[in-house]
C-alpha cells in the first residue's frame, strides 16, 4: 500500500488553502504532518479521505486515483480517524465500531467477530454495550481507532488522534497504531512525539510543504523558527515514556 | 501502582456494559408486542364510535368479508347490514390509513433526523408539511383544472418536493449543508408556505369550503376510502424497504458527514435519494390524511429511547410504534368530543408539546441546536 500525492492543491469554500503539495507514504511506514495551526494539514488530509477534491494533481492509493474510485473501495482502502465525532444520537460502541464494515457487504457473523477483535486491540472490549456518548476522550478516540481497524485497510489516516488526551493516552495511541504496521499518515501537534514515532515527517507553512524527510534531519532550529515563529532549545527535561502492560 | 489501579478500572467498565445479546432478544419482542398492539388497536377502532359494533362482531365482518363464507359455521351472524357496511365501509379503511399515515410520518421523521442530524427536525420543521398542504389546498380551493387535472395527491407531493427542493438550495453551501442552515431555512419555508396556502384560502371567501380545508389542514383521516389506500401502503412498504436495505450508510451520516464520506458511503447521492424518498413519502401522507403534526418528532425519539441509535432497529419500531400511536391518536380524536371529530393535530399536540419540551430540556438536543 502506497499513498502518493504529486503536486497537490485543495481549496476549501472556494479559498485555496494547500498548494502544490508532495507527499509519499510508503508500505507499513508511519508518516507525520506537522505545521502551525491553519497550515491546511487537517484540508490536505480531507482531500486524501474524499471530503474534498483537489483543485489541481493527483492523489493516488496503489496506484488509483482516489477521486475516481467508487467510494466503497476508495473506503476499503483507507480508513480515517478524524476530530469530528458523533455527539448526538445514542450509539453505543460496538454500533460505532461496526461502521467500519459499512464499505462492505454485510455477514453478521465475521463482522461480529472483527469489531470484537478490533475493540480488543484497543483494549475496550468490556465495554461494546455502553453509550458513545458517555465515554471519556481518550476512551471515544481508541474507539474510533477501533472503527477504523474493523475497516480493515491498509492506510490510516489520523487527524491529530492525541489531542484532547492526557500523555499517558496521548502514547499509547501512538505506540498502538506503530505496532500496527499499517501505513500511516498522522498530523500532530507535539514535535516531540512527532520526531520519536515517525519514520518520516513533512512539515507544512501556509499551505506548502516545507520539508520532508526523517525527524532528526528536517525538525532543524532554524526551520522551527522559521515556520513556528519560536526558539528551538535543547534542554534537559522530562521525558515521558509508557510503562509496559504487565499481564 | 499503575497496573493495579488499571485493572481495579476494568470491572466498572464492565459492569456498564450491556450485552447486546440481551438487546437483540428484547427488541424481537419489542416487535412481537408493538405488532400485537397494531392488530388490538385497529381491533378496537373498528368497533368503536357513534354505531358500536361488538369486538366479536368487528372480528366476524372483517372475516366474513376476507374469506366469505367463512363465518356462518364458525360465528353466528350477529351483526346487522348497517353495522357491517360501517365496519366494512368506513371504519376499516380509516384504521388502516392510520397505520400507514402514522408509520409513514414517522419514519420520515427518522430519516430527517439522521439526515440533518438534528433532533428537533421533522416534516414540519423542514417545511415539507407545509409544502405539501400547499400543494393540497391550491387544488382544493381552485379545482383539479386550474393546474392542469393534479389530483390532490399529485398536488400534495409537487408542494413537498418543491419545499424540499427550495429548502436544499437554501441550506447548502457548495454542495455541503449544514443542520442549523437547514432548520431555518426549512421553518422559514414552512411560514411562507402558510401564508401562501392562507392567502389563497381568505381569497376564496367560500367558508364552507375554507372551512374543510382548514380542518383538513389540521389533520383528519375522514377521506379514508378503500381506493385511497394502495398507493399510500404501496409508496410506505417501498420506501421502509429501501431504508432498510440502507441502514448502514443512513448510521454512518447519523455520525457525521465525514465520517460517512471515509467509510465509503456517496454522500451526495444518498442525501438525494433520502430528500427524494422522504417527500414523496410526506406528499403521499398530507395528500390523503392532511398535515398531522408532531407524529415524525415524538415517534422517532420514543423508538430510539427503546432500541437505541441504530437505524436497523430504530425504522422497524418507529413504523410500527408510528402505525399504533396514530390509531390510537384517532380512536380520542372521534370519541371524545363525538359526534364532532377533532383534527388529529389537537391531539397528537397534546402529546406532543410536552414531549417536545422536555426534549428542549435535554443537553444533547441544546447541543444538537448550537452546533453549526
Amino acid at each position: 500500500m502506497k499513498l502518493d500525492l504529486r503536486n497537490v492543491s485543495v481549496a476549501a469554500d472556494g479559498t485555496p488553502i494547500v498548494h502544490e503539495a508532495d507527499l509519499l507514504v510508503a508500505d507499513g511506514e508511519f508518516v507525520t504532518l506537522v505545521g502551525p495551526n491553519g497550515c491546511g494539514k487537517s484540508t490536505l488530509l480531507r482531500a486524501i479521505y474524499r471530503a474534498l477534491r483537489p483543485t489541481a494533481g493527483l492523489i493516488t492509493v496503489d496506484g488509483d486515483d482516489v477521486h475516481r474510485l467508487p467510494a466503497r473501495q476508495a473506503a476499503q482502502r483507507t480508513a480515517v480517524v478524524a476530530q469530528e465525532t458523533p455527539a448526538d444520537l445514542d450509539f453505543t460502541v460496538s454500533e460505532i465500531v461496526r461502521m467500519g464494515r459499512t464499505p462492505y457487504r454485510a455477514d453478521a457473523r465475521a463482522d461480529e467477530e472483527l469489531c470484537a477483535r478490533a475493540l480488543d486491540r484497543v483494549g475496550l472490549s468490556g465495554a461494546a454495550g455502553r453509550i458513545f456518548a458517555t465515554l471519556s476522550g481518550g476512551e471515544k478516540q481508541r474507539v474510533l481507532l477501533a472503527r477504523a481497524l474493523a475497516q480493515q485497510t491498509r492506510l490510516l489516516l489520523l487527524d491529530e488522534p492525541t489531542s484532547h488526551l492526557d500523555i499517558r493516552h496521548q502514547l499509547e495511541i501512538l505506540h498502538l497504531v506503530r505496532e500496527l504496521g499499517i501505513a500511516t499518515l498522522a498530523v500532530l501537534h507535539d514535535l516531540n512525539q512527532a520526531t520519536a514515532f515517525s519514520d518520516r515527517l513533512y512539515v507544512m507553512s501556509a499551505g506548502r510543504i516545507v520539508a520532508g524527510g526523517p525527524p532528526e534531519q528536517v525538525l532543524t532550529p532554524d526551520l522551527i523558527s522559521q515556520v513556528y515563529g519560536v526558539r528551538a532549545v535543547h534542554r534537559t527535561q522530562l521525558v515521558f515514556e509508557r510503562l509496559k502492560e504487565e499481564q | 501502582m499503575t497496573s493495579e489501579t488499571r485493572q481495579q478500572a476494568a470491572p466498572a467498565e464492565v459492569a456498564g456494559a450491556r450485552p447486546p445479546v440481551r438487546r437483540r432478544g428484547r427488541f424481537a419482542g419489542l416487535v412481537v408486542a408493538l405488532s400485537v398492539a397494531v392488530v388490538a388497536s385497529t381491533w378496537l377502532a373498528v368497533s368503536i364510535g357513534a354505531i358500536p359494533v361488538a369486538l366479536s362482531d368487528a372480528w366476524g365482518i372483517v372475516a366474513d368479508r376476507v374469506v366469505p363464507g367463512v363465518v356462518p359455521g364458525v360465528v353466528p351472524r350477529t351483526w346487522t347490514p348497517v353495522q357491517e357496511q360501517i365496519v366494512w365501509e368506513f371504519r376499516l379503511p380509516r384504521a388502516l390509513l392510520a397505520l400507514l399515515v402514522g408509520a409513514g410520518l414517522a419514519v420520515v421523521g427518522a430519516v430527517l433526523q439522521a439526515l440533518v442530524r438534528n433532533p428537533l427536525a421533522d416534516p414540519f420543521l423542514l417545511g415539507v408539511s407545509s409544502g405539501a398542504s400547499f400543494g393540497a389546498v391550491l387544488v382544493l380551493i381552485l379545482g383539479a383544472s386550474a393546474l392542469g387535472g393534479l389530483s390532490l395527491s399529485a398536488a400534495a407531493f409537487a408542494g413537498s418536493l418543491l419545499a424540499l427542493v427550495l429548502v436544499y438550495v437554501l441550506a447548502q453551501r457548495s454542495g455541503r449543508i449544514t443542520p442549523s442552515r437547514l432548520v431555518l431555512a426549512g421553518v422559514a419555508l414552512a411560514y411562507l408556505f402558510q401564508a401562501a396556502y392562507s392567502f389563497v384560502l381568505q381569497l376564496a371567501q367560500s367558508g364552507r369550503a375554507a372551512q374543510q380545508v382548514l380542518f383538513w389542514l389540521m389533520g383528519s383521516l375522514g377521506g379514508a376510502r378503500w381506493d385511497v389506500l394502495p398507493l399510500p401502503a404501496l409508496v410506505l412498504v417501498a420506501g421502509v424497504a429501501y431504508l432498510l436495505l440502507q441502514y448502514r450508510p443512513l448510521n454512518a451520516l447519523a455520525a457525521g458527514e465525514e465520517t460517512a464520506i471515509s467509510l465509503g458511503v456517496n454522500v451526495n447521492r444518498f442525501r438525494l435519494s433520502l430528500f427524494v424518498l422522504t417527500s414523496l413519502l410526506v406528499g403521499v401522507m398530507v395528500a390523503t390524511s392532511g398535515a398531522i403534526a408532531f407524529v415524525g418528532l415524538i415517534v422517532p425519539h420514543a423508538a430510539r429511547l427503546l432500541v437505541g441509535a441504530d437505524h436497523r432497529r430504530v425504522l422497524p419500531v418507529t413504523a410500527l410504534l408510528g402505525a399504533v400511536f396514530l390509531q390510537l391518536v384517532d380512536i380520542a380524536a372521534r370519541t371524545v368530543n363525538a359526534p364532532q371529530e377533532l383534527a388529529l393535530s389537537i391531539v397528537t399536540a397534546l402529546f406532543g408539546v410536552p414531549f417536545f419540551l422536555w426534549l428542549l430540556r435535554r443537553r444533547s438536543a441544546d447541543r444538537a441546536v448550537n452546533v453549526s
